[in-house]
């Protein structure tokens, strides 16, 4: 009977590119976040990209082009996992710093989605680490990127929000429908709109 | 009991006076409504943004809720606020809006407002700063005082709201 409570999220897509008119080279990490309901059956809970220069023409453009491929099982709708990106570059010394934070849900409708992920650093809490932090060339992070997909205590942090992360989800669901759960408006989804529909407008 | 599940995100905050935003948010329900699982209120981040005038929160949001009647439907409010590089915050703006009833990802605007006072109040607030704040938040969503107010409109807050409904078709409710 346990069995038949559970339901799978499949999940394909890639980290394309990003937005970022102040660098010239980035890598990005990314990582998956869920509830406690909910478990990886397959694919891999986070990755590491390439380094990546921007391109030379008028796009300004990192292009990344790195897959994303897991399936999630899970029996309860809240959790639902997010994905968090954060990205990284050389500074003028060379070390490696953080040059931005992004979070979104999977989407929750199966199909193709597109998503702009707007990307966010912290900032230091007082003039006194400000200066520190400028004069030593290091930006504060996170020590874990993961408490950017948590609701809680975030009105402690002051972040500066810079660049975007664009990235391409697939989903497809099994057993939602099954075990009770709509996605998608019911009737919407079933409806045949006759092709002259919206077309009284073009004539007048 | 039929459920609902809110997941989504609480994305920026764009067409305020000045930068340096966040927002306090939460979600109003009915008495019918009970919550299972999920934070209903909350404070996003101070986003102080670099070369855009859209700030950005990122605030996730979700929250799972099981009703026995479709009265009082979820609505979430907000309160955004202006923080100033001495860490004094201002009031900018109040708004609210509802869920939507049917399942799916939105994307929702919500446009803002704040209580204008008068006449001097706004002579007072344009050189002190603060301004006028409701005494009794709950009128950020409910029609029943407003009248009693003069506004002035301030900018939108931007959201990404995903909606999914569990066991509606049985009770015969058509979302």
């Amino acid at each position: 009977m346990a069995a038949s409570s559970v339901f799978l999220l499949m999940v394909g897509g890639q980290i394309e590119s990003a937005e970022f008119p102040e660098f010239d080279n980035l890598y990005c990490r990314y990582c998956l976040t869920y509830g406690q309901d909910w478990l990886i059956t397959s694919g891999l809970e986070d990755g590491l990209t390439q380094i990546t220069k921007k391109s030379q023409d008028e796009r300004q453009q990192f292009v990344w082009n790195f897959p994303i491929d897991v399936t999630f099982k899970s029996t309860n709708p809240h959790g639902w996992p997010q994905l968090v990106v954060h990205c990284y570059g050389p500074d003028v010394f060379g070390t490696e710093v953080v040059r931005g934070y992004g979070v979104c849900h999977i989407p929750i409708t199966p199909g193709r989605h597109k998503v702009r992920l707007p990307m966010f650093v912290p900032e230091s809490s007082s003039s006194l680490q400000k200066f520190t932090s400028w004069f030593l060339g290091r930006r504060p992070e996170y020590v874990d990127a993961r408490v950017v997909s948590q609701g809680e205590g975030r009105e402690v942090t002051r972040v500066r929000s810079q660049g975007f992360v664009n990235v391409s989800f697939n989903v497809v669901m099994k057993d939602m429908k099954k075990l009770g759960y709509d996605v998608l408006p019911s009737d919407v989804s079933t409806v045949n709109v006759p092709e002259n529909v919206g077309m009284t407008t073009a004539e007048a | 009991m039929a459920e609902v599940h809110i997941i989504g995100q609480i994305v920026g905050a764009s067409g305020f006076p000045d930068h340096s935003l966040f927002c306090k948010w939460g979600i109003h329900t009915g008495g019918a409504w009970k919550i299972l699982a999920g934070i209903r209120e909350g404070q996003t981040q101070v986003d102080n943004p670099q070369n855009h005038d859209v700030a950005f929160f990122s605030h996730p949001i979700d929250v799972h809720f099981a009703t026995k009647g479709l009265q009082g439907w979820p609505k979430l409010h907000f309160q955004v606020w202006h923080q100033d590089s001495f860490g004094r915050n201002e009031l900018y703006g109040y708004g609210f809006c509802h869920i939507p009833t049917s399942p799916g990802i939105h994307k929702l605007e919500c446009p803002t407002w704040r209580p204008s006072g008068t006449y001097l109040d706004q002579v007072s607030q344009s050189f002190l700063g603060g301004g006028p704040q409701l005494k009794n938040p709950e009128l950020i969503y409910s029609g029943a005082d407003r009248y009693k107010l003069h506004t002035i409109a301030m900018g939108n807050v931007h959201l990404q709201v995903g909606v999914i409904l569990r066991n509606f078709d049985k009770f015969g409710i058509e979302c």
